[in-house]
């Protein structure tokens, strides 16, 4: 039975206004559908917001009724015009690039929709930021707080990296708690949930972000639904940047929420630490053999013509951009192909005042901020005709999007086969 | 059709569903694998890549992928391509969310030893009680003990 306080039993009878009272009403629902006992306040969110081509199916192009219908679930027209004071509320990506579209085969009057959807959201109380990494630009977790997010990784990378608390709501409900500040208190904002449930012996040594990416992708798919795995090994040379790659993979191989990364992770000081006293469900075993099968599940056999290269998911921080500047230094990308690197606005602006920028689009390269290739979708993709990525998140997405060649590669490898204008198979593997 | 078992869990949201069971064992990584405009699955490496899940009663052990898993659903039912009925091993955060915006039959949380997505097979013929949390499954009386 749902418990609810004298402030959200306000909110229900309609005393903030009729948003906040279909919301809570959301909420609420929400909280009955899995069992939950209360609600728990929402400090940070990130929203999905903008005019995303899934949104094409309500035939509309008014915001107000398209917001309505698909995130509210409401054949009543109820106006986004605000959003809950005490909370943190960043945009995630959008459909679009912070400036170009023609690059992207897009229209100026999608561009333009997609600018004033971004702009009623602004208005409603959302900072735009177009950004899957929101921790770039000071969307930082405390442990302990409770957030929503569009972002798969970002409620991997939340709860285990930085011990906040978040579930995987998705879109609409991410909208319903950065209106009315409320989430079932139930799953991962809970203390008692969040013990590992699976130990994971790694015992590929683990050297480069694509091997950690990989990673991400042999547990998802090896593991029980709702598992939280303890991964344990003689691990080097860990960073946040291998930790985000295998947050990112990971959530979008299976339903994890949250895993341990033993010595890495602060819930995770030791294996036990991170199980909580409880026995784990199974042990999982992962040899250089279970890497390889699962890099060769996404990345295509064999060498091929590329035209398209893309860099950054999730959205790369300044020294991942530096990284590329100073190794594309005296580098000539092949005319053929389109190479991108996608971030988020303020980084670029970093990049610019680097001088980064300068030395990519001198090479013939190009960075792009507040999108990113999967999300922008057919539109984009359809010109091309053979791909690369430096992510399996984007890799495998576009492996569902096309029926043209996919490779997945390091950093290094991406760029030598943006500079050649072909992936050779010899780059598999290499950082 | 003859009646071969009935598993009983959590109804979740109520109604009643019958109709062509699609079941996805690794469940679907709905955001970029599903177009939700035909209820289609695209996902590269699921074991029903090409099925739709229009009109069928899917059986899933839970949400998987993106944050955006509901939003596909979701879309799914503006477009009229939405499932009948569902069925979770377990409920977790994203499939209830997708489960409060379509309002379809809903039975969750099965115990771990009459696991759905190992009992019932495509093909199979699904009542769905999502008020009483009872799931009935039919299959043609001759390949009643085949399996």
């Amino acid at each position: 039975m749902l418990r609810l306080s004298d402030y959200e039993k306000g909110v229900l009878d309609g005393k903030e206004g009729r948003l906040q009272q279909v919301c809570l009403e959301n909420i609420v629902r929400y909280a009955e559908v899995l069992g939950a006992d209360e609600l728990c306040e929402v400090t940070k969110a990130t929203l999905f917001c903008g005019a995303h081509n899934y949104l094409s199916v309500c035939a509309s192009d008014d915001f107000d009724e398209v917001f309505s219908r698909v995130n509210l679930a409401s054949d009543e027209i109820v106006p986004f015009d605000r959003t809950y004071a005490d909370c943190h509320v960043q945009s995630c990506v959008s459909p679009c690039d912070g400036q170009e579209f023609e690059a992207f085969g897009q229209t100026a009057d999608f561009f333009a929709k997609n600018a004033h959807y971004l702009e009623r959201s602004r208005e409603a109380g959302v900072t735009i930021a177009g950004s899957c990494a929101p921790y770039l630009t000071g969307w930082l977790l405390a442990r302990g707080e409770h957030f929503v997010t569009t972002e798969s990784s970002v409620t991997l990378m939340g709860n285990s990296l930085w011990g906040a608390m978040g579930n995987a709501d998705g879109i609409e409900a991410a909208f319903w708690s950065a209106i009315c500040g409320r989430t079932p208190a139930w799953g991962l904002h809970l203390e008692e949930n969040r013990a590992g449930t699976h130990v994971v012996e790694v015992q590929a040594e683990m050297r480069t972000a694509l091997d950690w990416d990989i990673l991400g992708r042999a547990v998802g798919v090896s593991l029980p639904s709702g598992s939280s795995p303890v991964v344990s090994g003689r691990f080097v040379s860990v960073t946040f940047e291998k930790l985000r790659q295998l947050c990112t993979s990971l959530a979008v191989s299976s339903n994890c929420r949250m895993l341990h990364v033993v010595g890495y992770t602060p819930e995770a000081r030791s294996v036990d630490d991170a199980l909580r006293g409880t026995r784990p469900a199974g042990t999982l075993v992962i040899d250089r053999s279970a890497l390889e099968e699962g890099y060769d599940s996404v990345c295509a056999p064999g060498s091929g013509p590329v035209d398209f290269v893309s860099l950054g998911c999730p959205h790369y921080d300044i020294d991942q951009i530096k990284r590329v500047a100073y190794y594309l230094e005296g580098k000539k990308i092949h005319p053929d192909v389109h190479f991108m690197i996608w971030t988020v606005y303020p980084i670029k602006a970093m990049a610019d005042l680097n001088g980064y920028t300068r030395v990519i689009e001198e090479a013939g390269g190009h960075i792009y901020t507040g999108s990113c290739p999967v999300t922008m979708g057919e539109v984009f993709l359809d010109s091309y005709a053979g791909f690369v990525f430096d992510s399996l998140k984007q890799a495998g997405a576009a492996r569902s999007a096309t029926a043209h060649p996919v490779y997945l590669g390091g950093v290094q490898s991406c760029i030598d086969a943006a500079v050649a204008g072909r992936w050779e198979e010899g780059l598999r593997w290499r950082g | 059709m003859e009646r071969v078992m009935t598993l009983m869990a959590r109804g979740a949201i109520g109604g009643v569903a019958e109709g062509e069971a699609l079941v996805c064992p690794k469940g679907i990584g709905a955001f970029g694998g599903l177009d939700p405009a035909t209820g289609v699955i695209l996902e590269y490496d699921n074991v029903n890549r090409g099925e739709t899940i229009k009109g069928k009663i899917l059986i899933m052990p839970g949400s998987k992928g993106s944050n955006g898993w509901s939003c596909i659903f979701n879309v799914a039912r503006v477009a009229g391509a939405a499932p009948l009925g569902w069925v979770f091993s377990h409920i977790d955060s994203s499939a209830a969310v997708a489960a409060v915006l379509l309002r379809i039959p809903t039975v969750v949380d099965f115990p771990d030893d009459q696991d759905p997505c190992s009992l019932i097979q495509t093909g199979d013929w699904v009542r769905v009680d999502g008020e009483t949390g009872v799931v009935e499954v039919y299959r043609p009386a001759e390949a009643d003990g085949s399996d």
